[in-house]
């Protein structure tokens, strides 16, 4: 079996002595769309940035896309990082550099042929539905097309992984929802997804697995999930 | 790393360095400042070595006999320089020769002359040593001769002008440190300006999967560049000046009519110069840019 993502016994303690989470074992398969819920500061942010190798795990492992992400080097995180699409909720775009440039930039840093480049841009584009702004610059476009340019900087070099930290967090709930249909549509096509939310609109709709974490624990894995469960006194609750 | 990478590490590096122009202004100036400053040293040193050399290859000693001696007296010097086996060759001036050399250097005051013969002049002899290291003994030797009433030789003021240049030296390499180190901090201040400006844009790239270098190198082109067109400016500024030191001095010279002392023209030292410049200006370049990153680019 294809094991994607793989937190085992994960502990994160930050030096401040925030205990951020506390036993998390978490395994994502290939092809799964996963939302991660749970209120601000309960974890998530810290989850995602393990993934990342942002911050390091205290204790556990973490196994993300075929790395062991706890013992590998710090010259190896490039490539975990190439090896993963990441989607932020303030996009991160290059401001003097136009759509197409922002997006192409993805693939000059990972040393692409620029045939591959001139062929891959384009395709990324289309897919978000922005070929037509491609020479525009990124503050000329509205919160929903920035963010559909992160995306198709995400995916332009094909990852097997979509990580979307708050993806919608700046944007209004129809545009919103435009990025979700995206993000659905990206996981049809074979990739994993992975998003943490708020959007608890979103997240019931699209019945997908839940991973909700409060408190630095995960408290429910559910596939099909609500972004609440049923359960009253469940603590995701509070 | 890939030709293609690198020609998007060196324009990044020129945007970098193009952007930043304030600071990269007063980091060339003062990279200039210090290869200019480097260069008036060097220069002098060049000068004085080229100068000792001539001074060194020149005659050493030349003894002077009693003006009175009879040929069979100065047959007797004669034979003790030529018995000396310090001595590796030397050259008799008799009265005549003596004589004509001086109405040569003379030239239209001649008349001085009149009324004067050659016998008015001593024979001399312009000795050779072996080895520069001898002439003190030699010339101890040759003062304890009888006949020689003189022995003139330049040791005193190689030994002089060795010293002058020795300290000159010194004091020019503590000087250029110091400005050197000076440079570098400043280049390196630059380049920290940069990352503060762009460090964003780094924490994006990092989110991409770009590397540490991809993410290093443009800083390190930005450094090159501000050295490397102060070392440019240094030189033509150099080049220009000593020019016209150059030439004013060769015509002083010239109108006071001395060999004394020379100044090396223009194109003896350009090449010498460029090499240092070009040399030292990718050094400091170098230095300033990956202090900086060490200190403030935290990939």
């Amino acid at each position: 079996m294809l094991r994607l993502i793989e937190l085992k016994n994960v502990e994160k303690t930050y030096p401040n002595g925030t205990v951020a989470l506390r036993e998390v074992n978490l395994k994502i398969e290939k092809g799964e769309f996963v939302f991660l819920v749970g209120p601000s500061g309960s974890g998530k942010s810290t989850m995602v940035k393990l993934l990342l190798k942002e911050e390091d795990a205290t204790e556990g492992d973490v196994y993300v896309n075929g790395y062991d992400v706890t013992s590998m080097s710090r010259q190896e995180v490039p490539y975990l990082r190439r090896s993963l699409g990441v989607v932020f909720q303030d996009f991160r775009l290059l401001p003097n550099k136009t759509v197409y440039e922002n997006v192409a930039f993805a693939m000059v840093i990972t040393e692409s042929l620029p045939k591959e480049i001139r062929r891959q841009v384009p395709m990324a584009l289309a897919l978000v539905g922005l070929s037509r702004k491609a020479n525009m610059y990124p503050n000329q476009l509205s919160g929903g097309e920035q963010q559909r340019v992160a995306l198709a900087r995400a995916l332009v070099n094909n990852p097997a992984l979509l990580i979307a930290d708050e993806p919608t967090g700046n944007l209004d709930p129809e545009t919103s929802w435009e990025i979700m249909k995206l993000l659905s549509e990206v996981n049809h096509r074979g990739t994993t997804v992975i998003v943490a939310t708020h959007e608890k609109s979103i997240v019931d709709e699209m019945k997908k697995r839940v991973v909700a974490i409060s408190k630095g624990l995960i408290v429910r894995d559910q596939e099909k999930g609500l972004y609440r469960d049923e359960d009253k006194n469940s603590p995701a609750y509070n | 790393m890939k030709i293609r990478t690198v020609r998007h590490i060196i324009k990044e590096g020129a945007i970098n360095s193009y952007r930043n122009k304030l600071m990269s202004l007063a980091s060339v100036m003062i990279v200039t400042a210090t290869l200019v400053v480097f260069g008036f040293f060097l220069l002098t040193a060049y000068n004085l070595e080229d100068n000792i050399k001539v001074w060194k290859e020149s005659p050493q000693l030349e003894a002077f006999c009693y003006d009175e001696l009879d040929d069979a007296q100065v047959q007797k010097v004669e034979d003790s320089i030529k018995n000396n086996d310090k001595i590796v060759s030397y050259e008799k001036v008799t009265k005549e020769e003596a004589f004509q050399k001086a109405k040569e250097k003379l030239g239209s005051g001649t008349e001085l002359l009149n009324g004067y013969g050659e016998s008015i002049f001593p024979v001399s002899f312009i000795i050779k040593l072996k080895d520069t290291a001898y002439s003190k003994e030699v010339v101890a030797t040759l003062e304890k001769t009888s006949g020689i009433r003189k022995v003139s030789y330049s040791q005193d003021t190689i030994d002089i002008i060795t010293r002058i240049s020795y300290w000159i030296k010194l004091g020019s390499s503590f000087m250029v440190t110091v400005f050197l180190i000076v440079s570098i901090f400043i280049i390196s201040n630059t380049i920290k300006l940069t990352v503060f400006a762009r460090r964003k844009e780094i924490n994006i790239m990092k989110y991409i999967g770009a590397t540490d270098w991809f993410i290093r190198w443009p800083f390190v082109v930005e450094g090159v560049i501000i050295s490397v067109i102060g070392a440019v400016v240094a030189f033509v500024i150099s080049t220009y000046a000593y020019n016209a030191i150059q030439v004013r001095f060769a015509q002083d010279l010239f109108i006071a009519n001395t060999q004394l002392l020379k100044l090396a023209k223009v194109q003896e030292v350009w090449s010498q110069l460029a090499v240092y410049y070009m040399l030292i200006g990718a050094v400091v370049g170098t230095m300033g840019s990956f202090l900086s990153i060490r200190r403030y680019l935290k990939v």
